[in-house]
This record gives C-alpha cells, sequence and structure tokens, in this order.
C-alpha cells in the first residue's frame, strides 16, 4: 500500500503529512522545555539558600555550542545536497552533523561524570566544604566491599552487638550487605532466641526457627510468611468479632446513630484471643563475637548506643567516631553562612571568623586570610576602575560569590602566590573540563581534611539531591541530552541507511531528512537558551 | 521554500552567513558574561546582563527558527501550530509568575520563626 502525501503535499495544508507531523510534535517539545525553563525561574525566585551562580565550567560549554552550531549548518546543508542529488556531499554533510552529536554527548559524559564523583559537605554552621573524599586502604591498597567497588571513607561506623529485623519491611540488599561484612569480619549473626509461634487455629505454638540459627534471607521470609499469614487470620478474626459486636450494640440501641454508640464497641479480646495466630513482626538477631559494621550514612539514622536504618532495622552497638574524610578539599563556600548570618543581622565577617572551620582548620584559616587580601584588592581595583559616588560609595563592589567563596582557581592562585610551580598550559587546559588535578598541583593546593560526623549537616555528591539547581541543571540538560541522542540515531539511520530510498525516491529521502533536520535545529536552539541560562548567569 | 537548485545554491550562502552569525553571537554572549570589562550594568551577574544575554538568546533562537527551520517562508498550518506551543508556553510562564505571589515566599514561612 502506498502511503499517501510523503512526497507531494496536501492540498488543504500545502505540506506533506510528516511535516505537519513533526511541527506538532516540535510545538509540544517547546511545552515541554517551556516548563522547565518555568521550573527554573521558579526555583531560583525562590531559593532559600545561594544560587550557583556562574557555577559550570564555560569551556566545554562553549565547546558544546559550537558543535550544535555546526552540526545545524551541516544538517542543513546535507538537505541542500540530497535536493541537488549529490550522494556523497550528503553523505560527509550528514557525517559530520552524527560526529558532531557524539562530542556533544562525550563532552556531556566527562561534565556529567565530574559532578557525581564530587564531594559537597554543608556542616551545621551552613559553611559548605568540596573535595573528594579517601578511600579505606590497608597496606597501601584500597580496601573492596563484595561488589569490588573501593570503599569511600564516608560510613557510619557501628560495633554491633545485635541486629533487630522488622519481617516485613526488610530490605533484602542491606541484609546480604550486612552478611558479607560479618564474613568479613570474622563474626556470625545468629537468631538470639527461639522463634515460636501458634501457626495453626486451637493449637500450641511451635518453634520455627532455632536459636543459634544463621542469618539468611531464606530465614527472614520463612518468619515473613507466617507473620503475614497470622495477620491475615487474625485480621478476618477481628473483624469478624466487631461485626457481631456492631450488631449487637445496634440491636440494643435502635434509636441512637451510629456514632453515639461507637464509644462502647469493643471487641472482647478474651473470647477472641485463643482464636489468633501469632504474629512476628521483629526478630533480633546476635552479632557474635561484636563487629564493627559501616552504614552508609543515607540510610541510617545514628544514635550514641541504638541507631536505626531506613527499612527499621535496629542496630544495638556503639556508635564510634564516623568522620568524614576529604583527601583533597577544593573548595570552601561561606557564602550559605552570611546568608545567614545576614537574616540574623550578624557581620557575616564575624560569623566567618567564628565558624568551626576557621576554628578547627589551619589551612581553611589560612585561605580565608588570603581571601579577604585577594578581596581587598578586587575592591581597590573596582573602586579605581570604576570609581564612587556621590556619597563616596564604591559605583561597583565584589559579588557575594567573590567575597564569600573560595573556589580551586582560588586554591591554585593562593599556591603559586606561595610560589608554588605553575602547571603547563596542557595541564591546565586539561582542569578545565576535569576540575581540579590534585597530583600536579599537590596536597599543599588541596590538603586533606576530617570532619566529625557531629559537625556534618547534609553531605551529598553534585546530584540532583545537593540542591535544587542541581536537580534542575540534570532535569534539563538530561532531557537534551536524550534529544541529542534521538536525533543524532535518525540522523546516522538516514546516513547508512538511505541509500536504497534514495536511488529509488530521493525526494522522499530528502523530506525524511529535512523532517530529521528540523528535530535537530529544535535541539541545536535549545541548547541556545540552555548554555546562558546554566552556565553563565 | 528553496526547492530549485539555484534556489538552494542561493540558500546555502545565507545558511553559511547564519551560521557565522550564530558562532559571534556565541562568543558575545560568553564575552559579557566573562570579562569584567564588557560587564553591563552592577558588577558580577544582575538583571542587565539577565536581559542581555537572554536577547542575544533568542535573536540566535530566531536565526534558527527562521533561516534554519524555514519558518521565514513557511505554509499556514506550520505557524499555527507553532505559535500555539509558543501561546501555552507564555501561558505557563504567566501562571509561574502568578506563584511567586504565593504566601510560600513570604520570609515568615521560610525563615523558621
Amino acid at each position: 500500500m502506498e502511503i499517501p502525501y510523503v512526497v507531494t503535499p496536501r492540498k488543504d495544508t500545502g505540506l506533506f503529512n510528516s511535516k505537519i507531523a513533526i511541527w506538532l510534535f516540535l510545538a509540544s517539545e517547546v511545552m515541554l522545555f517551556g516548563g522547565f525553563f518555568s521550573a527554573y525561574v521558579f526555583l531560583r525566585l525562590g531559593a532559600d539558600f545561594p544560587w550557583p551562580e556562574r557555577t559550570l565550567p564555560v569551556l566545554p560549554g562553549l565547546i558544546n555550542t559550537f558543535v550544535l552550531i555546526g552540526s545545524s549548518v551541516t544538517v542543513v546543508f546535507a538537505w541542500a545536497s540530497l535536493k541537488l542529488r549529490d550522494w556523497r556531499k550528503f553523505q560527509i554533510f550528514m557525517g559530520i552533523t552524527v560526529f558532531c552529536a557524539l562530542i556533544f554527548m562525550v563532552l556531556k559524559g566527562v561534565e556529567y561524570n565530574v559532578k557525581l564523583h564530587h564531594q559537597a559537605l554543608r556542616l551545621k554552621d551552613y559553611s559548605v566544604i568540596e573535595g573528594h573524599l579517601g578511600y579505606e586502604t590497608e597496606d597501601d591498597k584500597p580496601v573492596l566491599d563484595h561488589k569490588g567497588n573501593k570503599i569511600e571513607e564516608n560510613l557510619i561506623n557501628v560495633e554491633t552487638s545485635k541486629l533487630t529485623f522488622n519481617t516485613v519491611r526488610f530490605h533484602k540488599p542491606w541484609v546480604e550487605e550486612l552478611l558479607t561484612q560479618a564474613e568479613h569480619r570474622h563474626s556470625k549473626i545468629v537468631l538470639t532466641a527461639d522463634v515460636s509461634a501458634i501457626t495453626r487455629e486451637g493449637q500450641a505454638a511451635e518453634v520455627i526457627a532455632k536459636a543459634g540459627e544463621p542469618l539468611s534471607i531464606e530465614l527472614l521470609n520463612r518468619i515473613q510468611k507466617t507473620h503475614l499469614a497470622a495477620r491475615s487470620h487474625n485480621g478476618v478474626i477481628r473483624t469478624a468479632a466487631l461485626r457481631d459486636e456492631w450488631k449487637k450494640a445496634k440491636a440494643a440501641n435502635p434509636d441512637k446513630r451510629g456514632w453515639q454508640i461507637a464509644d462502647g464497641v469493643n471487641i472482647d479480646m478474651a473470647v477472641v484471643t485463643p482464636q489468633l495466630l501469632s504474629e512476628i513482626s521483629t526478630v533480633a538477631f546476635t552479632v557474635d563475637p561484636s563487629a564493627h559494621f559501616d552504614f552508609h550514612p543515607r540510610d541510617i539514622k545514628p544514635a550514641a548506643t541504638q541507631s536505626r536504618l531506613r527499612d527499621d532495622t535496629v542496630i544495638d552497638g556503639k556508635l564510634l567516631d564516623s568522620p568524614m574524610v576529604f583527601h583533597h578539599v577544593d573548595a570552601i563556600d561561606f557564602q550559605h553562612l552570611a546568608m545567614k548570618a545576614e537574616e540574623k543581622g550578624i557581620d557575616p565577617e564575624v560569623a566567618i571568623e567564628n565558624s568551626w572551620l576557621i576554628k578547627n582548620s589551619p589551612f581553611a584559616k589560612q585561605a580565608w586570610e588570603w581571601h579577604q587580601g585577594e578581596v581587598a584588592k578586587l575592591k581597590a581595583q573596582l573602586l579605581k576602575d570604576y570609581g564612587a559616588d556621590k556619597d563616596g560609595k564604591a559605583i561597583r563592589f565584589p559579588t557575594h560569590k567573590e567575597l564569600y567563596r573560595i573556589g580551586w582557581k582560588d586554591f591554585a592562585e593562593k599556591a603559586e602566590d606561595e610560589g608554588r610551580a605553575k602547571l603547563a598550559p596542557a595541564d591546565a587546559f586539561k582542569e578545565e573540563f576535569f576540575g581540579p588535578n590534585y597530583e600536579a598541583r599537590g596536597d599543599e593546593t588541596f590538603p586533606g581534611f576530617s570532619v566529625p560526623r557531629e559537625q556534618v549537616g547534609f553531605e551529598s555528591k553534585f546530584t540532583p539531591a545537593w540542591n535544587p539547581y542541581y536537580a534542575i541543571y540534570f532535569t534539563i540538560t538530561g532531557l537534551h541530552g536524550l534529544h541529542v541522542i534521538g536525533g543524532a540515531l535518525v540522523l546516522a539511520y538516514y546516513l547508512f541507511f538511505g541509500r536504497k530510498m534514495y536511488l529509488s525516491n530521493p525526494e522522499w529521502l530528502a523530506n525524511r531528512v529535512e523532517i530529521g533536520g528540523l528535530f535537530w535545529h529544535f535541539v541545536d536552539l535549545v541548547w541556545i537558551f540552555v548554555f546562558p541560562i546554566l552556565y553563565l548567569m | 521554500m528553496a526547492d530549485t537548485p539555484e534556489a538552494i545554491k542561493k540558500s546555502v550562502r545565507t545558511y553559511l552567513f547564519v551560521g557565522a552569525i550564530l558562532f559571534i553571537g556565541t562568543i558575545t554572549t560568553v564575552l559579557v558574561a566573562t570579562v569584567p570589562a564588557l560587564d553591563v550594568g552592577a558588577h558580577g551577574f544582575d538583571k542587565w546582563d539577565c536581559i542581555l544575554g537572554l536577547s542575544i538568546a533568542t535573536i540566535k533562537a530566531s536565526l534558527v527558527a527562521f533561516i534554519f527551520m524555514h519558518l521565514n517562508h513557511e505554509k499556514k498550518a506550520v505557524y499555527w501550530l507553532f505559535a500555539s506551543g509558543l501561546c501555552m508556553v507564555c501561558s505557563l510562564a504567566g501562571l509561574t509568575a502568578l506563584a511567586l505571589g504565593d504566601p510560600i515566599f513570604d520570609k515568615f514561612f521560610y525563615s523558621g520563626h
């Protein structure tokens, strides 16, 4: 069957059908991205934290903009080549377009990777430290967990003696993790006491698991099954009993409304209890001998003697020192602290001088003093360049970010001021993409630092969890990235599988390329807004 | 729409020219955002930088839409479709602006008093 109007235009619209379809689709895309840009404005204007202004590396964003603009030109050339029936040129231009899409995604991948491995920490007083965490080592070799991942030094350590699982909510991967850790520490997790239960109505309790039985998923599942069966059975019994009581109360008080008799309707538990089965909502295990277990901070609510996991597992044991160990600190940011101080009418400088970081880290103190010198120089420069108003106040003054943030470039500049060697231009260029080069610049430039757990306010990698800026950044750029991949796949399909159609019906292929090209231009058009909004504002 | 070979050959030059303007526009956007001497308004990012940056972006986006996507000589149906999308976006942005008058933006609500 021939598809109508793929080459020739329809009389009523004056367009071939696929063109109407792509424009309908693009109109919906305009609304989709428009919605996210609105969300961005909403989040930014409503932010109760210092919005990370001009925080992304400009160079990769700029290169990606050039790449997309270039590919927009080449895709339109590819279409023109088809119209002029020049297959060879079409191949060249479409090849360049697809290659540009590849470069774009590689650069985006690098950018994401840097973010997802970069740690941020907000202390309780709202100072922020950024950098890279250390990894546990033994004989200079990183310690690996059972999945072969390096164990990051950002874990909560508990000297565990007892674990009590919620038989319904226990999270299987965490139980497996506990078993692995116990094996690693030469310890055993065994059932503390016999678990006995009435599993049939009117019969005596029977032991379903014996004390000393080792922890396993199978054992927890078995207990869970008994528990759920009992709950279901007991529910039916209780409901039936309550219904009977309700009927009796209604019969005894025919002229009263339901709510007036509700208080007096209660089940006689002495009658019901013999019919009930045993519910086992928790089950306790002993860790023998007690062992040091690590937990991810996001999974645990730590407490001095009894901590709790998110799946309601109770951990009995002493909470050990669990510092967050930064092997390299690459930024110290007092913007949030200064903002909080200003809200309370406190001088931000005084608040910073009294911050935990300045009092406990000689490096932070020294960096802050150096930074204040730089700010003074900047203020003098702005006054010199732009002058003062008639009240003698400088017309231009440093931004909040310049005043209160010491970024990795500042650390590098400080090190150079102190006489440490500059990086070779090639290495410095690489830093624009991959972030600070700790090996080349050394530990003096980006020193290590250990933060006691009690000072940790909130910590995260630079993921959507860190703040709404990163949430909207990943949403918009991620969605745009998916469009780049989708568009590139369609264009690559025309490039690699279009020859047959070119020979049989070149105009149809030209129309298809025009449709693919329209989508590709739209992807470029969105990026034209994404780049200044997310990278430069 | 440029459909004859001559017209297409002619429009290729336009495409190149527009591509060059887009490159220049991008460089300008980056320069005004990063070079202090070219900074408009107050020092650092402020509403004037926002207006300038978005104006350049809008010009660039219009060039892509009108020249590369051929909106400068399209059929009526396309304009209706695209304009309806844009109208919806503007309404959405308008609704967002209304939301900014919501009391949750009041200091009383978020400063923990």
